[in-house]
């Protein structure tokens, strides 16, 4: 199951059945009140919205954007629209020049370079991992 | 992740009700299937490189035996071809993928939708040529054209991922077309 370091350097297509099957999953979650994909026919990406319910009103809009590819490779952006600010922060596995292939780009602007990390293997751990982090971000605006 | 700046947080003119976290579904939950067979199917997805029963059982979260049985399944639908024989290992099927994508594609489409949008990848694909002035992604050795073009890996790499996928909806809505035609050629010489 570990993969070589050279061949993802190739990259690879949009994996667009891990996409459907994501899309499937999330979209009976309550969490989110929609899921646009952006093509007719093979997903470029799932942009995943928030229910603004988990949000102050001083936050507009909230989403997390899905990419994967069939060598395993990932980028998900989670990216918040505040009244005068954004908040975007990336978890990534792709070949760069700044970080390593697992990275993370924190908030609030998702800086690069970011800072290296070690994201699980498997990518529904990937996925519960960021939703995880995005929930514990969502509580944090209620601790008051 | 960081927690909000304070003055984000909701305060007490907040409308409506704090959202109630602890009832939803898990992430773990949410992310996996409901069914055996989706834990199966999500671990045969993942299979980008030849793992044995016992790999794909642990993906799974289920049993050794189950994971044989659903692979030998998987096997002769597939979903997962055999690579080695001894011990017996198993990688995901992109023919197979591609084909079902095929199919959706011919039953969700007419001929003539599918050429639109078949011009539409060929548009970016002969884009891509031009910007890297060679043939076909594989030809790209990201890192080095990133020195060369001084810009970052991350871009390059982004650009290529974007030029293999539109080769493979290519590949998908030709197919689909070939295989119509086909069809109706056929049609036509049985009449």
């Amino acid at each position: 199951m570990t993969r070589g370091e050279d061949d993802g350097v190739s990259g690879a297509p949009i994996d667009f059945d891990r996409l459907d099957i994501i899309r499937g999953r999330l979209s009976r979650d309550e969490r989110f009140v929609r899921i646009d994909e952006h093509s007719e026919f093979a997903p470029n990406r799932l942009v995943c919205v928030y229910d603004n319910r988990f949000y102050p009103n001083n936050i507009r809009t909230a989403q997390l954007e899905i990419v994967w590819f069939e060598n395993g490779d990932f980028t998900l952006h989670y990216h918040e629209e505040q009244d005068t600010e954004t908040f975007d922060h990336r978890w990534d596995r792709h070949p760069s020049d700044h970080n390593t292939r697992d990275h993370i780009h924190p908030g609030p602007d998702a800086l690069t370079p970011g800072e290296d990390a070690s994201h699980p293997a498997d990518w529904r751990d990937v996925l519960s991992m960021a939703l995880v982090e995005i929930e514990e971000r969502q509580r944090g605006f209620w601790s008051a | 992740m960081d927690e909000p700046q304070d003055e984000l947080e909701a305060d007490a003119d907040e409308p409506g009700e704090p959202p109630d976290f602890d009832a939803l579904t898990s992430a773990e939950e949410v992310v996996r299937g409901e069914r055996t067979r989706d834990d199966f199917f999500d671990a045969a997805l993942g299979l980008d490189s030849p793992a044995t029963a016992s790999e794909v059982a642990d993906l799974a979260g289920r049993g050794v035996d189950a994971a044989r049985e659903y692979l030998e399944w998987f096997e002769q639908l597939g979903i997962v071809t055999l690579v080695t024989e001894s011990p017996a290992t198993y990688q995901r099927n992109q023919e197979y993928l591609n084909w079902r994508r095929v199919q959706r594609l011919k039953d969700e489409y007419t001929s003539d939708e599918l050429l639109v949008l078949l011009k539409r990848e060929t548009e970016r694909e002969e884009g891509f040529t031009d910007q890297f002035d060679v043939g076909s992604p594989d030809a790209v050795s990201i890192t080095a054209h990133a020195s060369a073009s001084d810009r970052s890996v991350e871009e390059v790499w982004e650009d290529v991922s974007a030029w293999k996928t539109a080769r493979r909806r290519i590949t998908l809505l030709e197919r689909a077309l070939t295989t119509e035609s086909g069809d109706a050629a056929d049609q036509r010489t049985a009449v």
